[in-house]
């Protein structure tokens, strides 16, 4: 059920933000982020805008690797 | 496969340490980590236990006789995420009630539950509010702004769990969690180190291929050392502070209380409720829900699955009586829960 779809943010308007997820655009929450802007990458579940996107997976996952010596 | 998910695969593979139980609190885990085929490539020696976190899957029956109750008696408009309409109650499900007329509708979210009862003044709108702290904030702005637009024809049916006590609950069923990646965009990691000092370990894990490797390589790795762990492995998305802006949400809408877990029984103050200044959206009051005492197929036993006492094909039921298309036990309800990932992906899985 907390399945996230990342999406990429078109406008931010009061509590809400216009979100374009692969060209499915909608208006969702954006209560749940602080200062959200237009050109984050965010993720969305159930209507609201959860949290931004800072980096790529692959990137992240060999970083911790190399961290832990793996 | 990635260079990323093969450095971490071929990692897991060589493992020769001492058996580990891992278990996967998120429902989605669950789903991806058959999908992409991790269960297979696994040593003999790590385990994979399906958890708890898949909310439909937990939910006890008594929930869904309710809004049976609410359908049926009450005739009110239900409005539900897809995956609760055939979860069994007592004697039928939500589907079955719909097909003789009742009135219940699948939304994305619950804004779009409040959406329609604005446009349908003429009907009583219930909301199932299940979930956790990821998609509890949501059903928490529903009632705020129901409130405050005074849309009296919209209520709540709360069954919304936070995670925080289900590990402490279950912290002898594993040796360590992979901590659910978007409840953790919520909570935030704090309570992590806190379940540390407790001595329970656990990664927060993304979804893709490289990050479920990575955060189940990296438990081996660290379960080496023999004590407690925890690392963030999702840290593009999970941050320490979390949303402190969600969490205030829902604590401005919704209080704990005691609250039961289908299969394992009542964890103390894992639930929430809406608190009194929010009463008039609450269900159960508005429509003097009786209290209804639920009764499972006694034969189902996604009680023990949940724990990770029993696999799914250890069920008596499962695949025969128990199928996708006439499930019996929630766990083969939602496409999240175990019994659904084993029936889709192969019963061959250990």
């Amino acid at each position: 059920m907390c399945v996230g779809l990342p999406a990429k943010v078109r406008k931010v308007k009061g509590g809400t933000a216009v979100i374009d997820a692969g060209g499915a655009v909608r208006e969702v929450s954006a209560e749940l982020i602080e200062n959200l802007e237009p050109g984050d990458f965010v993720m969305v579940h159930a209507g609201s805008a959860i949290a931004k996107i800072t980096s790529d997976d692959e990137q992240e996952s060999d970083q911790i690797l190399e961290e832990l010596g793996i | 496969m990635s260079s990323v998910a093969e450095k971490a695969a071929e990692y897991i593979r060589s493992y020769q340490g001492r058996p580990i139980r891992i278990m996967e609190v998120c429902g989605t885990h669950t789903h991806e980590i058959f999908r992409q085929g991790i269960r297979r490539m696994l040593p003999e020696s790590v385990h994979l236990i399906s958890g708890p976190g898949c909310p439909v899957c937990v939910t006890p029956i008594d929930y869904i006789d309710e809004a049976l109750f609410l359908a049926k008696e009450k005739h009110v408009t239900i409005c539900t995420f897809g995956d609760l309409v055939r979860v069994p109650g007592t004697e039928e499900n939500l589907q079955d009630v719909r097909a003789e007329g009742a009135k219940v509708r699948m939304v994305y979210s619950p804004m779009d539950a409040l959406a329609y009862a604005e446009k349908h003044p003429e009907e009583d709108v219930v909301f199932l509010s299940v979930g956790f702290e990821t998609t509890t904030p949501p059903s928490a702005i529903s009632v705020r702004e129901a409130d405050a637009r005074g849309v009296r024809n919209y209520a709540v049916l709360t069954a919304n769990k936070t995670m925080d006590q289900a590990y402490r609950a279950l912290r002898d069923s594993a040796d360590a969690f992979l901590y659910p990646g978007h409840v953790s965009t919520i909570t935030g990691t704090g309570i992590y180190q806190e379940l540390k000092s407790e001595g329970i370990s656990g990664v927060v894990t993304g979804f893709t291929g490289a990050e479920l490797l990575t955060a189940i390589a990296v438990s081996l790795k660290k379960m080496e050392d023999g004590k407690p762990f925890f690392v963030n492995c999702y840290p593009r998305v999970v941050t320490e502070e979390g949303s402190p802006s969600g969490r205030a949400i829902i604590n401005s809408v919704m209080e704990p209380i005691d609250s039961e877990w289908r299969g394992i029984g009542v964890i103390p103050k894992s639930g929430l409720k809406l608190r009194d200044r929010y009463e008039a959206f609450d269900a159960r009051k508005k429509y003097s829900i009786p209290n209804i005492q639920g009764h499972a197929d006694p034969r189902c036993r996604c009680g023990e699955v949940l724990k990770g006492e029993c696999t799914p094909n250890q069920c008596p039921v499962f695949g025969r009586a128990c199928t996708p298309e006439h499930p019996v036990g929630a766990c083969m309800v939602s496409n999240e829960g175990a019994c659904a990932a084993w029936f889709r992906y192969g019963r061959d899985f250990r």
